[in-house]
C-alpha cells in the first residue's frame, strides 16, 4: 500500500508541474493534465477508496489553483477515477496500450462530465473542440504512459 | 448478483455518492443563478417551498377552520340576539298596529260624534255577554259620566242598543240583537214602518210590516224615532230576507250593520243637560 506521504508528494509534484507548465508553456499546458494522470494511476493500481480520496484531493487542489468553481474538478476526477477503477478491475491495464486507452477515455469522460455538470449547475455549457479534446487525450495518454513507466522503475 | 452484495462490498459506491453529493453542494453554494441566489439557496428554496406552502396551507386551513368555528359561535350568538330583537320588534309592531287600528276606529267615532246634533259620550266596550236569552254588553261609562237608563248607544255603523242598567262607572247595554230589544224602524226607500226586534245571532226581525208594503232584499232600515229612545235616521241594518207572513204581514229579516262580535268603541247619546257637565268625551 502506498503511504500517504507518497501520495501527497505525488500530488504536490503534479500540481507544481501543471502550474509551471500552464504558466510558462500554455500550449503544452492545454495538452496534458497531470492531475488526471495522477488520479488514473491510482485508478489502475489502487483500491477504490484511495482513488476517490486522491480524485477529490487532486481536484480540489486544481480548483484552488485554477480559481474555478470549488468542487468542479474534484467532482469529475472523483467520478472518472471511480469509473476507471471499476473498469480496471475487469481488464488488464498493466500494458502501455491499455493504459493509453484508459487515459484517453478518462480525458473524454472528464470533458463530458464537466459539460454535464455545468449544465446541471445552470451555467452556459462550452464544449471543448474535438481537436483540443483529442490533443489533450493523446497528451495525457503519452505522458501518462511515460510517467507510469518512470514510477514503476522507481518502485 | 449486484442485488445480493453486502454493505461492506458496496461501501465504496456509497462513499462515492456521498463525496459527489458533498461536492455538488459545495459547487451549488458558489454558483449563482439568474435570480442572484446561490444554486444551493435556490435548490433549498425549491425543495422547501412545497413544504412551506403545504405547512402554510395547513396552518391557513386550521386557522380558517378555527376562525370559521369562532365566527359560527359568534353568528349563533348574534342570531339569537337578532331573533330576540326581532320578537321585540314584532311585538312593538303588533302594538303599533293595534294602536293604529284603534286610532282609526276612534277617529271614525269622533267624526260620528261631531256629525251628530245630539251630544254623545264615547265609551269602550269592556265585555260582551252572550246567552240564549240575552245579548248584552258592558261599557266603561256609568252614572258618574251622566249615563242613564234607556239612553241609546250607537257606533259609526249604526244602532248598537240601549242602556238598561247603570252603575257608577259602568253600564249595561241591551244590544239590538237581544230578543227583548225593540227599535222603531223605517225603510229608508219606502218609508214603511215597523218594529225591529232581535233574534240573536240571526240578526233582527222587522215586525208589523204590512203585506202590501213594498220591501225588497237590500233595503236599508233606519230608526224612525217613534220609540222616543233612538233618534231618527240612525242605520239599523239591511233587509236580507223577505217572505209572506201568516197574518197579513211580511216576515222580514234584517242583518244589522253593526258587527256585534267585534264591538269595541261606542257612543252613548246624551240628553242636552247631561252633556253640559261632561266635556271629556274620549273613551
Amino acid at each position: 500500500m502506498m503511504p500517504v506521504w507518497k501520495g501527497l508528494l505525488a500530488l504536490v509534484l503534479a500540481a507544481g508541474g501543471q502550474t509551471l507548465l500552464s504558466r510558462y508553456f500554455p500550449a503544452a499546458g492545454k495538452m496534458v493534465d497531470f492531475y488526471t494522470i495522477l488520479v488514473l494511476y491510482y485508478a489502475v493500481s489502487r483500491r477504490k477508496v484511495a482513488v476517490m480520496c486522491m480524485g477529490t484531493t487532486a481536484g480540489l487542489v486544481e480548483d484552488l489553483l485554477t480559481h474555478t468553481v470549488l468542487g468542479m474538478n474534484a467532482f469529475k476526477k472523483t467520478l472518472v477515477g471511480y469509473v476507471m477503477g471499476t473498469l480496471g478491475s475487469f481488464f488488464m491495464l498493466s500494458q502501455p496500450l491499455p493504459r493509453f486507452g484508459v487515459l484517453f477515455l478518462a480525458t473524454v469522460l472528464e470533458a463530458l462530465t464537466e459539460a454535464g455538470l455545468v449544465l446541471v449547475l445552470g451555467q452556459h455549457v462550452v464544449l471543448p473542440s474535438a481537436g483540443d479534446l483529442i490533443r489533450l487525450g493523446m497528451g495525457n495518454g503519452l505522458v501518462g504512459i511515460f510517467i507510469y513507466w518512470v514510477v514503476s522503475k522507481l518502485e | 448478483m449486484a442485488m445480493n452484495r453486502s454493505f461492506p462490498e458496496r461501501r465504496p459506491f456509497f462513499l462515492l455518492i456521498l463525496i459527489l453529493a458533498s461536492q455538488l453542494i459545495l459547487m451549488s453554494h458558489q454558483v449563482r443563478t439568474h435570480r442572484g441566489n446561490t444554486l444551493l439557496e435556490d435548490s433549498l428554496l425549491n425543495v422547501s417551498s412545497p413544504l412551506v406552502k403545504g405547512a402554510s396551507g395547513g396552518v391557513g386551513f386550521l386557522a380558517g377552520f378555527w376562525q370559521g368555528y369562532v365566527d359560527l359561535r359568534g353568528a349563533r350568538r348574534e342570531n339569537l340576539a337578532l331573533k330576540a330583537n326581532m320578537e321585540k320588534l314584532e311585538e312593538v309592531g303588533r302594538v303599533g298596529e293595534e294602536f293604529r287600528r284603534e286610532n282609526l276606529r276612534l277617529r271614525d267615532l269622533l267624526e260620528l260624534q261631531r256629525s251628530l246634533e245630539i251630544p254623545s259620550l264615547a265609551a269602550e266596550v269592556m265585555s260582551l255577554g252572550v246567552s240564549s236569552q240575552a245579548r248584552t254588553a258592558l261599557i266603561n261609562r256609568g252614572s258618574k259620566d251622566g249615563v242613564k237608563r234607556d239612553m241609546p248607544v250607537i257606533s259609526r255603523k249604526g244602532v248598537v242598543g240601549r242602556v238598561i242598567a247603570v252603575g257608577r262607572g259602568i253600564a249595561k247595554i241591551q244590544l239590538l240583537i237581544d230578543p227583548n230589544s225593540g227599535v222603531a224602524g223605517v225603510f229608508q226607500r219606502t218609508r214603511g214602518q215597523g218594529m225591529v226586534v232581535g233574534v240573536g245571532d240571526r240578526g233582527c226581525r222587522m215586525d208589523y210590516v204590512s203585506d202590501l208594503e213594498d220591501v225588497a232584499v237590500g233595503d236599508v232600515v233606519v230608526t224612525s224615532g217613534l220609540d222616543e229612545i233612538y233618534p231618527k235616521g240612525v242605520t239599523v241594518g239591511v233587509v236580507f230576507s223577505v217572505a209572506e207572513g201568516d197574518q197579513l204581514t211580511k216576515n222580514i229579516f234584517i242583518r244589522p250593520e253593526v258587527d256585534f262580535r267585534h264591538l269595541e268603541e261606542v257612543l252613548v247619546l246624551l240628553t242636552n243637560e247631561e252633556a253640559a257637565g261632561h266635556a271629556d268625551l274620549s273613551p
